[in-house]
C-alpha cells in the first residue's frame, strides 16, 4: 500500500487529520502524521518528516502532503536526508486535510503512488457549496 | 445502465466513513457510478464528491451505474444504502 505522511506546522492539525482519515480506511492504512516540532511547538521538522517517511513506506512509495510553504521546504530537506533509501517519495500538491482524506480513501483500496497523488491534486476542485 | 432511486435513512447519511465505504465498493467493478442529490452530481470513485453533495437523512438519492457488473454493483450499493449503511 502507498504511504502517507501528514506534514503540519502543527501537531494538532496533523493528528486531527490523521484521525478523520483512519475513520474512513479503518485500520487498513499506512498513515502517519508529522506535524509541529519536536516539543510540540507549532513549526515543521525536517528529522520528524522524514522518520514518518520511514514508517510509511511499506515498499511502493509515500506521498507527502503539506499545510502551508515551508512545511514544503522541511520535506524536501527530509527527502534529500533520505537520499541513500531507495524509497520513492512524492510531495502531492492538494489542500492537506481533503487532500489527505481523498489519498488515504484511494490508498487503502490498493491505488498506485501516481493515483495517490491524483487524489490528492483533484481535491483542489473540488467545491463544498454550489 | 441500472438507475434507482433510494430516500436515506441513516440521520447523518453520506458523510466520511459512508462515503469511503461506498469508493471502495465501487472500485470492486468496472462501472461508472454517479450519485445525484441536491442538484450536485458525485462520481463514486471521488470519496470528497460524494461527501460534498451533502445528502442527509430523507435526503433522495438517484444513483446511476453503467458497465459490466452494473447489475451486481447496484444490488450491492442498493442494499447498503436500504440498511442506512449499518449506522443508527
Amino acid at each position: 500500500m502507498v504511504g502517507i505522511v501528514i506534514a503540519s506546522h502543527s501537531r494538532k492539525v496533523a493528528e486531527g487529520i490523521y484521525d478523520l482519515a483512519t475513520q474512513m480506511t479503518g485500520s487498513n492504512h499506512s498513515i502517519v502524521q508529522a506535524g509541529g516540532m519536536d516539543d510540540g511547538s507549532i513549526g515543521t521538522d525536517a528529522i520528524l518528516i522524514q522518520q514518518a517517511i520511514l514508517s510509511a513506506d511499506q515498499g511502493e512509495g509515500v506521498v507527502i502532503i503539506a499545510d502551508l510553504g515551508s512545511a514544503v521546504l522541511s520535506t524536501q530537506t527530509a527527502m534529500e536526508l533520505l537520499e541513500n533509501e531507495t524509497i520513492k517519495v512524492v510531495i502531492a500538491d492538494g489542500p492537506i486535510l481533503e487532500g489527505t482524506i481523498a489519498a488515504a480513501v484511494q490508498a487503502s483500496i490498493g491505488a498506485t503512488l501516481d493515483e495517490v497523488v491524483e487524489a490528492v491534486e483533484s481535491a483542489r476542485d473540488v467545491l463544498k457549496l454550489i | 445502465m441500472k438507475q434507482g432511486t433510494f430516500k436515506l435513512k441513516n440521520r447523518l447519511g453520506i458523510h466520511a466513513r459512508p462515503a469511503a465505504e461506498i469508493v471502495k465498493m465501487s472500485s470492486k467493478y468496472n462501472c461508472k457510478v454517479v450519485f445525484e442529490a441536491n442538484g450536485k452530481k458525485a462520481e463514486a470513485k471521488s470519496v470528497l464528491m460524494l461527501i460534498a453533495i451533502g445528502a442527509k437523512k430523507d435526503t433522495e438519492v438517484f444513483l446511476s451505474i453503467e458497465g459490466k457488473d452494473e447489475q451486481l454493483l447496484f444490488e450491492e450499493l442498493a442494499e447498503y444504502i436500504n440498511k442506512g449503511f449499518y449506522e443508527d
